[in-house]
This record gives structure tokens, C-alpha cells and sequence, in this order.
């Protein structure tokens, strides 16, 4: 089937999706947008988490033809050109990456949050980075990182 | 050698400092390649079709009909490799696709190739392979003493380490014992197995993969496909975590074989239930202690047995015994020492690599013995710790003598100062309460405890290994300005090496611009990055190349270049160790040894058997921090395994199968159940270190786990005496 | 996965015709639940109807007092919805309890009713599971059975519900909409706690509903006593892990009595346990944790634990009797 979704503002294009395909699927596979992490591919994780029609969710769960016609944004689209949003810079600075693999996915629910709560207190932030797994950090340096982008927006 | 630290620049984005990642950036912005993220014009999809049985003899393979699917470019049986099929890091008893026996649930029998992953999924559905189910062995003490199908020449012994020092009959006026057992934990890196193949014109093949030790595979995979070495060239993937599980092959051989056979890339992703079956576990063990002492907690003897579930195949499972041996009294000053440790083979997940490596095993026990001792001694538990602790100078039970500061009392104290948390008073926030926001407690039959453990982990490879890395390094004027490249085939999982050694050259050569290169196989071996080793050697043979490199500069600076090259390729090696003896265990088996000490307070539901871990604290060595920020990194991340151990993490296995395959079955932390964390790092400098550094991925998950149980019996009073504990052995049902 | 097609109905009518008219068809709402089940095998669908963009996506009152929420409402709205919060607590808790933001934000009320069962065994295609195929034998019932039931199990299942809105649902007698092939234009109504069945004879059948038969809304009463009501699951994590007990309870004090009490059980049985003995015993009787554990005795006293997981019985009567002295002021909040 043909799947047609603006992702990041563009309107894209799919050919000869198999229904079976999952919008993480389309995204890394089909539309060259890797960013979006396969750590389990059954929403157990986050890693995959993209915003669809604004809203954060697991991309490995949602059949591709239920995106149809709508909204996603994915990490990828969150800098402009050259300038980090802030979240993604206050992870660097911050160290709360190491092997990187959950951090797309944070970074979206991290956006996420500050958009909803632009001053989350500590025991928010963890509740709503709470289905993002990361085997690397022991999240601190996670929490870190959106104390600092709080501040910084 | 030069050893002179003086001349080096002190610098901001030098050692010392902590400089951003160089690839942080493209982290953040989902643009780093990691393996699974691949791809090749023309590429196909390998898949993988696994034993459903934990042990059975093949009867019988059929592809014809897989072959016939329309969009399968090839199915390969083990009569497709086309050299050695068997592979493993000690021995070679593994093979690439099984021949006539299973011995593991989910060990690969056929691969194939596709143009989708679905297509590729199908053909294996498609794919008959006759079975005749034997009886498994499951239980490795058992397959120690004998018991059981033998199934691998020679019996179910992997290797048996034994220790003996002192008075192999010496008594004491107070005696504890105990039984532990340690669950099977899992690396649960979140980027899965996963690379690309490119066939070469060259009748060779071009491999891309998430591995820990390029050469070791790259060794494994000539054997294998019997082409040389200068055929199989591999290139480091992106890797999304390690901790050990990336030290065994999992895609490796399958992807070259499919590339080869098809003449087409082929790339190669485990989702996660096949990441379950395709990588090694933490040995499962249990471990039988008696611990002698005077009635002051003095240590007269420790006696002790234990028994490491190596599954299917020998992975690594002798080293990992050899550490759970020689590491197996914990860090304390013991004069009389009898250990035997034991790897068994069983119809079990291949057991191998992860983070702590038979120190974690060991340590549960030992701890939950310091403990046990204290109480029967009438003393504090830090106290009957600090009692014992070993220290510079201390004769280890394989009669080495530690040359280079072990401050396990001074990490212990440090631990026991630092502030504790606010009892709860007042409204608390749900989230902060054992069960967190699924409003489980709300502070009713909640009890705090309070828990301390110290441990010991070997650093770098032991027992005689020759343990080396090779590095290239070249300085050179590029557009005005000196510009500095490193290359070497050690593998960046995530830790930061990548930003060490730039750290090191900056600091080193005075220059900025430091460009670390793609690590692949056109460069020596840098060994593992695994054992707390990759800043220590690779660290330590970038500082040799760079110093050679100042010694060619002579009286210029890097500026002063003009159109020269200098370019110097090092092989560098810690100094030797020697093997263990046999029956003694005696031997100067490790070349460094670290330390580090958690202090773990919790609340306890003890009417619904839940934990809330309030405080974690850790004091660690780290002889040098050559940077800060990621030397916490590691602590944080290595405590948070080990919280995650002590409470939730296991791999539940039932006849040899896994049954909990899966993140939503096999738990580990979330930041909801990771506490703040008050670290202390100490830089007691090891002389025979570079930098006076000492390894530091691995000491804080050792200790994690047994000072958050401590916790939990403080508050519970039960033994406890399994991890992970569940809620039922804290309400006792 | 099979090969199977993806269609968008466009009306609850053509919806429920297309999964009707095809043995192989089924519904996809959030695709939490099922797309997961594809990947692993166990749901091999070969047409999937979707139903998300049907005109069940709202909360809306109903004449007496209560509500009607949509069965395509996505988790987290209901569970951010004002007036659930306030008059059902109990249900918002529960919503919040169950997996993660990014799921609750997919996941509908429909389909987080017809999660399936978490039994490792059923998951695994490999094993025989009377659930997944009927007549195979249970592989739990001997097998690793920690998280399964305790209550209403037979020789067939002794899988657990997964869901915890219907642990809420079926506490506060809330009502499931239902329309189905022989329904016509109507619907019917199905009372939450008969929603879900015990596993009998037939552990293939987790509820009542026929083929086809598609939920549209589920309707709350107008239950003043809701208010006060509280969810609370006990698990191995403190986020994002299924329960091992949880207790979904309403109580209602008249005078220095229990008035009134409603309480359900979930991670016990196939489906959400209504503890209507516990119910009975409690009405009239003083709020005290004497006579709570008495009623939770009393409700468990027919338990029939496993081997792994005798932990549940006194793990469930210790949660309903904190979840009761919670409720009635024995404890802080």
C-alpha cells in the first residue's frame, strides 16, 4: 500500500508498505530516518518514541497505515539546522549519554514534558521519563540533563 | 618507557577535565550510525532459526520449501560453512549452525537471507527440521558432581579453579555458613545485536558490527569461513551498550556466510526475544560459605564452594570461574583460604561476559557473610569490614601481594559519613514510596534499613594473557593548525572511550584538534573493552605513541611541523601476569585490583514485600579520573545493574528455556526506582598504572547489589539470601 | 506475522460488517496490545479493521449523572479527564498505573479492556496454550506461574487479566456498550464485571463478546460514593510492570458504619474479581483493620494458589486491607 505522512514538516511518501510494517519500520527503513531506536519493537522500552499528531507514543506499535495522512515528529526534526533545541544540548553538556541508544526516544519525552511543565519538579520529571529505559546512566545525569533544559527555556 | 607526567599540558578539554562526547551531538540528533541503523543499496535481510529445545539430536533439515518462497535468496545449513564450525572465545565448542545436536533453547540451526525481514521470517517458518527431544541438564551442581548427559568430550566441567592458603584445617570461636544463590542476569544492552556484511570483489567480505573486540571476532569468522585474515575486514558499528554481552558472536559469522553465499549485503537484526537467546548471561550460581573468625570478628578462615551455570557452551565461563576463585574471600585481609569454584556445562542459555564477571557472584556472598559475622560478633557491619580490610601490602589468598593502594576502609568510612536521608515526614509524594505512583503504599508498615558492602574486581585480563594494544597515532599541520588522529580497533560501547583518548592526546601533544578514526581491523588488536580495561591499555598505548611523538618533535612545538608527518604505531601491553597453579590457585594472576563501597538505605513495605531504594552512595578508586564526568557515568550506571540485580532482574529459565524474554518480563530500573546518588571518587594513584589510573566500569556493580540487600534485611529482619529478592521472600509467603 | 490487509472503517456499521463477514478478521485500535501479539505470532489476523478514527473519542455526560466514555477515549485523556478524577478516582489511578506515557497515549478504552493475557506461555508460540489453541494443555499450570491466578482458575487456564482499567471498571459496576453483527443499528449493554469470563472449559474465550461484536463506550453510573476511591497494584517495579495483586475498591461510611463498599481484585484470576464476599461481609460492620482483613479472609478463603505463587493470597489481603484503612482514614491522605 501507499502510505503518505508529513514527518518533520514534510509531507512524505511511501510505496509498496506492507500493512504489517510498523510506523518505526517505515521511518527507519523507508524513509531514511534511523534516528527513531528498535531497542524492543513491542513498547516495552521508548526508544522508538516519535510525537504523533503532537503527541508522544511508541512508533514500533503503531501499524504504519493507522499514521495515514497524519503528523510526526521525530528527533530528527527537533533542531533547527545547525542549533540544538535545548533538551538535546543540556544532554550533551550534561553527560547524560553514553551509548545512546535510549536517547532518542528521551529526548522526545523530555521535549515532551518541558512543553506540558516548562519547570517540572523532580518527582515529574521521573514520572514522565518513567517508559524510557536506559541501561547505560542510572538516568542521574538523565535528570540532569532536563533540570538544566528547564532552566535554559 | 618514558614515564615522565610532568611535561603534560594542563588543559580544559585534556585529561582531567570533561570535555563533551564527540559523539554526543549526533546522538541527540538520532544521526548516529549505530549497527542497526545500516544500510546498502541491493541489501537483504538474514534471520536466524533457533532450537526449540534446550537439547535434542537433529533428525532431519528441509529447506526445499523455504527455498522456494519467492524473495529468498538463501538458506544455509551448517553444510554451507564452508570451514571450522565451531567457534568460542576459550574454546572452540560452539558451532556457527548446529550439525547433529541442540544444546541450548534458541541455538541457531539454519540461517537465511531475504528481501524483507518478513519474507525472511516466513522462510523460516518454512524451514522443517526433525527433532528427537533428550532430557536436559539443567542444574549445574548436579552436572558437576557427574550427573546428567555428558555434552561435551571431556564432561560437564568447564574448569575448576581451586585456592588454597594457610591452614587448610584451621578453627575458630565463631562460625557462620550460608547458602546463596544469584539469578541469571542479562546485559539488556537496548541496541540489539545487529551489522551489515558487504561481500568484496575480493572474495572476501566486509563486516560492520556492534561488537566489543573486533579481532577476536575477526578471528573466529576466518576460522570459520577459512578464508584469511586479510579477507574479513571488520569496521565498528555504532554500539548501543555492551556490559559483556557483545563479547561472544551472535550475527557475525551468519551475516559473512548469507553475504558470501548470495554475493549481496546482508544485514542482520535480533529483535529483543532473540536478543534473549542470542547473547550470554550472567552465570547463575550458588555458593556454599563458611566464614571463621575470633570473637572480635577478627578473620581466621574463609571456606567456600561454588557453582557457576555456564549453560550450553564454554563462552568465558573459565575466566569468569577464575575470578569468582581468586576474588572469592572478597577485599579483606584472610589468613587460611580454601575456594573451589566450579563452571559447569548445562542445557542452560550459554552463560559468559557481563559487567563484574564472577565478582558479582561472589560478592553477594562474602557480603551477606561480613554481615552474618557481624551480628554474630555483636558488631556494627562496617566495623567487622573495616576489621578485615585488606590493604596495600595485604597478601591476597593466591599469595599476590597488592602493590598499589586498596582503600577499602577509607571507602568504607566515607560511605558511613555521608549524611543520610530525611526520615519521611510529613504528606509524602507517592512517587517517593515503595510501589511508586501505582499508589501502593502510603506509608503504613513502611521500614527503613539501612546496608553497607564493599567489593574487589580484577582489572584488565589476568592469568598470564597477553593483554596489549595497538595504537596509531599522527600529528601533523592541517590548514595552519596541528591536528592530531588516533586509530585503533578498541571499541567505543558507549563508556567514552573515544573521549579519553582524545583527552589523553591533547593533554599529551598540546593540541587541539584530536580526530579519533573508525575502529576496524587494519590496525593490531586493542583487545576487549571489557574488564575495566580500555582506558588503562588503549589509554596507556595512546600516552606511549604520544610520547614517542613529542620525542620526535625534540625542541619544536606541534605548529612548528610544517610539512612533516610524524606517525608512530604502538603495541603496548601492562605488565605480566602469571597463570594460577592448579591445585594451589597461588599465582600473581591480576595485574590491578579496584574497590569501591555502596551504602544503601531503603523503605520497606513489609506487608506487601515491596522496596523503595531511598539512598544509594558509593565511594570508589579510581587511581586517576581522566574524566570526571564520565568516570560517574560508570558509577551510576554500573550501581544502577546492581540495584537492578538485588531486586528485579532475572532470567527466569524452566527446563533450560527462557521465560520471560522480553522488557515487560525481565525488568530492569527505570528512573523511577534509581535513587539520587551521593559519589565520592578517590585518585589513589597506582603507580604501575598510566596516569596512576585504575579501571572503573565494573567495582560499582558489585557492591550495589549485596549493600542494597543488606538494607532490605536491616529493615526485614528475614536472611535473604537469594537475589533478586521478590516481594513474597520479604513478606515471607 | 501473516500477510494480512489494513482497512480504515469508516462507520461502526461497515466496521463491525468487515469483521463479521471474514473468521479471520479483527479490530485494531491502539495497537498495543495486538500489533505486539503479531510480531510474537500469537494474533495472526489476515484483516485488520481500524477502528481509531470511528466517532468514539469523547467523554460526555449521560442524563442522571453519569458518564459515557468512548471506547476509542486514548488512555491518558481519560485519565487527565477533570471529572474523572474527581468523582473516579479510582479509575484515573489505574490508568495511570498501567504501562507507559507513550502507551497510555495510544491505547484506548476499548482495546485496554481486550488486552490479553501476559502468560509467558501464551506469548510463546512454541508451547502448548489452551488459550492460544484450544485442546493443547496448559503449560503454566506445571510451569513457571508466578504472576498467574489464584481465584476462578481451571484445569484449562490459570491465566490472569492484564488490564487494570478493568479492575476500575468492574468496582465502580460500570457498563460496557457493545454492538455486534445481530445487534442492528443498537447496541447492548454488558455489565463490566460480566464482561470478562473465568477460563471453564473454554480459556479461548477471555470474555463474552462473539466475533464482531464491537465495544463503543463504556458507561459509569452516577456513583457518589466514588469519590472516595482509591486503586492500588503491587508489583515488581515501581512503573511500567503488570501487577502481581492489585485492588480497585469505593467505600462509603454511614454514620460509624460501612455503608456501602465496592472492591475488585486484579493479577488474581482470568478476569477482573469482584470481591462480592468481602462486599457482604464488610456492610454494616465497623471500619476497622480487624474487619477488613476478616472480609479479605473471607474473599480469599477459596483460593487455590500454585506452587510459585501462594505469595498472592496474603499479598492481596494485605493490599485490600490497606487500601480500606486508607480509604476510611486509618492512615495518612
Amino acid at each position: 500500500m501507499r502510505l503518505n505522512v508529513t514527518v518533520n514538516g514534510r509531507p512524505r511518501q511511501a510505496d509498496d508498505v506492507w500493512p504489517g510494517e510498523s510506523l518505526l519500520y517505515v521511518l527507519r527503513e523507508r524513509l531514511g530516518l534511523p534516528g527513531s531506536k528498535n531497542a524492543c519493537e513491542q513498547g516495552e522500552c521508548g526508544s522508538c518514541t516519535v510525537y504523533l499528531d503532537d503527541v508522544p507514543v511508541c512508533s514500533c506499535l503503531v501499524a504504519a497505515g493507522q499514521a495515514e495522512g497524519r503528523q510526526v515528529r521525530t528527533v530528527e526534526g527537533l533542531a533547527e539546522g545547525d542549533r540544538l533545541d535545548p533538551v538535546q544540548q543540556s544532554f550533551v553538556d550534561a553527560g547524560a549519554v553514553q551509548c545512546g541508544f535510549c536517547t532518542p526516544g528521551l529526548v522526545v519525552a523530555a521535549h515532551d514534558l518541558l512543553r506540558r511543565t516548562p519547570r517540572p519538579s523532580d518527582e515529574e520529571i521521573r514520572e514522565a521519563l518513567a517508559g524510557n529505559l536506559c541501561r547505560c546512566t542510572g538516568y542521574e545525569k538523565i535528570l540532569d540533563a532536563v533540570r538544566t533544559a528547564a532552566d535554559a527555556s | 618507557m618514558t614515564t615522565s607526567t610532568k611535561s603534560t599540558v594542563t588543559r580544559t578539554d585534556g585529561i582531567g577535565a570533561s570535555p563533551r562526547r564527540p559523539d554526543g551531538t549526533a546522538k541527540v540528533r538520532g544521526e548516529f550510525a549505530y549497527s542497526s541503523d545500516l544500510w546498502h543499496e541491493d541489501m537483504l535481510w538474514g534471520a536466524t532459526l533457533r532450537s526449540p529445545h534446550p537439547y535434542a539430536r537433529i533428525t532431519g533439515i528441509d529447506i526445499a520449501r523455504a527455498l522456494a518462497l519467492p524473495g529468498v535468496y538463501a538458506v544455509l545449513t551448517h553444510a554451507d560453512v564452508p570451514g571450522v564450525n565451531r567457534y568460542g572465545l576459550e574454546h572452540a565448542d560452539q558451532p556457527v549452525l548446529a550439525e547433529d545436536v541442540v544444546r541450548y533453547r534458541g541455538e541457531p540451526v539454519v540461517v537465511v537471507a531475504a528481501d524483507h525481514p518478513e519474507t525472511a521470517r516466513r522462510a523460516l517458518e518454512r524451514v522443517e527440521v526433525g527433532y528427537e527431544v533428550l532430557d536436559p541438564v539443567t542444574d549445574a551442581e548436579s552436572a558437576v558432581a557427574g550427573q546428567g548427559a555428558e555434552l561435551h568430550p571431556g564432561g560437564n566441567v568447564v574448569r575448576h579453579v581451586p585456592i588454597r592458603r594457610g591452614d587448610p584445617d584451621a578453627a575458630a570461636e565463631v562460625v557462620v555458613t550460608g547458602r546463596y544463590e544469584v539469578g541469571m542476569q542479562d546485559q539488556a544492552f537496548l541496541g540489539p545485536e545487529s551489522g551489515l556484511a558487504v561481500p568484496a570483489e575480493d572474495g572476501g567480505v566486509d563486516l560492520y558490527v556492534a561488537t566489543q573486540w573486533l579481532h577476536v571476532d575477526q578471528r573466529q569468522i576466518v576460522a570459520a569461513l577459512d578464508l584469511p585474515e586479510d579477507k574479513v575486514r571488520l569496521t565498528l558499528g555504532g554500539v548501543g551498550g555492551a556490559f559483556g554481552g557483545r563479547e561472544d558472536l551472535s550475527i557475525q559469522v551468519h551475516a559473512c556466510l548469507l553475504a558470501l553465499h548470495t554475493g549481496r549485503p546482508v544485514k542482520m537484526v535480533y529483535n529483543r526475544e532473540e536478543s534473549f537467546y542470542g547473547h550470554v548471561h550472567r552465570h547463575p550460581a550458588v555458593l556454599y560459605y563458611e566464614h571463621g573468625a575470633d570473637r572480635d570478628g577478627t578473620l581466621r578462615y574463609v571456606r567456600a564452594r561454588i557453582y557457576l551455570d555456564g549453560g550450553a557452551y564454554a563462552s568465558s565461563t573459565g575466566a569468569v570461574v577464575g575470578n569468582a576463585a581468586t576474588l572469592g574471600v572478597g577485599p579483606y585481609d584472610v589468613p587460611n583460604v580454601s575456594v573451589d569454584c566450579w563452571g559447569a556445562y548445562t542445557n542452560n542459555p550459554p552463560c559468559g561476559a557481563m559487567r563484574g564477571f564472577g565478582a558479582v557472584q561472589a560478592a553477594f556472598a562474602y557480603e551477606s557473610q561480613m554481615d552474618r559475622l557481624a551480628a554474630a560478633c555483636g558488631l556494627d557491619p562496617v566495623e567487622v569490614r573495616i576489621r578485615n580490610a585488606m590493604a596495600q601490602g595485604t597478601v591476597m589468598p593466591t599469595g599476590q601481594v597488592v602493590d598499589s593502594p586498596a582503600p577499602v576502609e577509607e571507602l568504607l568510612r566515607r560511605v558511613r559519613a555521608k549524611p543520610l536521608p530525611p526520615e519521611p515526614s510529613g504528606e509524602p509524594d507517592l512517587r517517593t514510596l515503595p510501589g511508586g505512583v501505582s499508589n501502593t503504599t502510603h506509608g503504613e508498615g513502611v521500614v527503613r534499613g539501612v546496608g553497607y558492602a564493599v567489593g574487589i574486581k580484577n582489572i584488565c585480563f589476568s592469568e598470564g594473557f597477553d593483554d596489549y594494544a595497538t595504537v596509531r597515532v599522527r600529528l601533523q599541520v592541517v590548514g595552519g593548525e596541528p591536528a592530531a588522529t588516533v586509530h585503533t580497533a578498541a571499541c567505543e560501547v558507549g563508556q567514552g572511550l573515544v573521549t579519553v583518548l582524545q583527552q589523553i592526546v591533547r593533554s599529551e601533544l598540546g593540541v587541539e584538534r584530536v580526530t579519533v578514526e573508525p575502529s576496524d581491523t587494519t590496525i593490531g588488536s586493542a583487545g576487549s573493552t571489557s574488564a575495566s580495561r580500555q582506558t588503562y591499555v588503549t589509554g596507556g598505548a595512546v600516552r606511549e605513541a604520544c610520547l614517542r611523538i613529542r620525542d620526535a618533535l625534540g625542541a619544536l612545538s606541534p605548529a612548528e611541523l610544517g610539512d612533516k608527518v610524524l606517525d608512530e604505531t604502538v603495541e603496548w601491553r601492562h605488565r605480566p601476569t602469571e597463570e594460577l597453579h592448579p591445585e594451589t590457585g597461588q599465582g600473581n594472576a591480576h595485574v590491578q585490583y579496584g574497590f569501591a563501597a555502596h551504602r544503601a538505605v531503603v523503605d520497606v513495605d513489609t506487608e506487601l514485600g515491596l522496596v523503595k531504594v531511598v539512598a544509594l552512595d558509593c565511594a570508589q578508586d579510581v587511581g586517576k579520573a581522566i574524566n570526571p564526568q564520565a568516570v560517574l557515568g560508570q558509577i551510576q550506571g554500573g550501581s544502577a545493574q546492581g540495584l537492578g540485580l538485588a531486586v528485579m532482574e532475572e532470567i527466569k529459565t524452566e527446563g533450560g528455556v527462557i521465560r520471560n524474554p522480553s522488557f515487560t518480563d525481565y525488568l530492569i530500573p527505570t528512573v523511577l526506582d534509581m535513587p539520587p546518588m551521593s559519589i565520592d571518587v578517590l585518585e589513589l594513584a597506582d603507580p604501575h598504572a598510566p596516569y596512576g589510573l585504575r579501571g572503573v566500569g565494573e567495582p560499582p556493580t558489585i557492591s550495589s547489589t549485596p549493600a542494597v540487600v543488606a538494607a532490605i534485611r536491616a529493615a526485614t529482619g528475614r536472611a535473604l539470601t537469594r537475589v533478586p529478592v521478590r516481594p513474597e521472600h520479604i513478606t515471607g509467603t | 506475522m501473516i500477510p494480512f490487509d489494513y482497512r480504515r472503517a469508516g462507520d461502526a456499521e461497515t466496521a463491525v460488517a468487515a469483521v463479521a463477514g471474514n473468521p479471520g478478521a479483527a479490530f485494531l485500535g491502539g495497537g498495543t496490545n495486538l500489533v505486539d501479539h503479531m510480531k510474537l505470532g500469537v494474533a495472526e489476523p489476515d484483516l485488520l479493521v481500524d477502528v481509531t478514527r470511528l466517532p468514539f473519542d469523547s467523554v460526555d455526560p449521560l442524563p442522571g449523572g453519569g458518564l459515557r466514555i468512548g471506547a476509542g477515549v486514548r488512555n491518558s485523556d481519560l485519565a487527565a479527564d477533570e471529572r474523572v478524577r474527581t468523582r473516579y478516582p479510582v479509575l484515573a489511578e489505574a490508568l495511570l498505573s498501567g504501562a507507559s506515557g507513550q502507551l497510555r497515549n495510544l491505547a484506548t478504552t476499548g482495546g485496554n479492556l481486550l488486552q490479553r493475557t501476559r502468560c509467558g506461555y501464551f506469548q510463546d508460540v512454541t508451547t502448548p496454550c489452551n488459550k492460544r489453541r484450544p485442546g493443547e494443555g496448559c503449560s503454566a499450570r506445571e510451569g513457571y506461574h508466578r504472576y498467574h491466578a489464584i481465584l476462578g482458575a481451571s484445569p484449562h487456564c490459570v491465566a490472569v487479566h492484564p488490564s487494570d482499567l478493568a479492575v476500575a471498571l468492574t468496582a465502580l459496576d460500570a457498563v460496557v456498550r457493545v454492538r455486534g453483527p445481530r445487534d442492528g443499528h443498537g447496541e447492548r449493554a454488558i455489565p463490566a464485571a460480566e464482561l470478562h469470563r473465568l477460563p471453564g472449559e473454554h480459556p479461548e474465550w477471555d470474555t463474552v463478546l462473539g466475533h464482531g461484536d464491537l465495544i463503543t463506550a463504556v458507561d459509569l453510573p452516577p456513583l457518589p460514593m466514588a469519590a472516595r476511591s482509591r486503586y492500588r497494584k503491587v508489583r515488581d517495579r515501581a512503573s511500567y510492570a503488570f501487577a502481581l495483586v492489585s485492588v480497585a475498591a469505593a467505600v462509603e461510611l454511614t454514620g460509624d458504619v460501612i455503608g456501602d463498599v465496592r472492591i475488585a481484585l486484579g493479577g488474581v484470576a482470568h478476569k477482573p474479581w469482584r470481591a462480592t464476599l468481602a462486599e457482604a461481609a464488610l456492610r454494616g460492620r465497623p471500619p476497622d483493620r480487624a474487619e477488613f482483613r476478616a472480609a479479605a479472609e473471607a474473599e480469599l478463603a477459596d483460593a487455590q494458589p500454585l506452587r510459585d505463587n501462594r505469595f498472592k493470597v496474603p499479598m492481596a489481603r494485605n493490599t485490600i486491607v490497606s487500601v480500606l484503612a486508607g480509604l476510611t482514614g486509618e492512615e495518612p491522605r
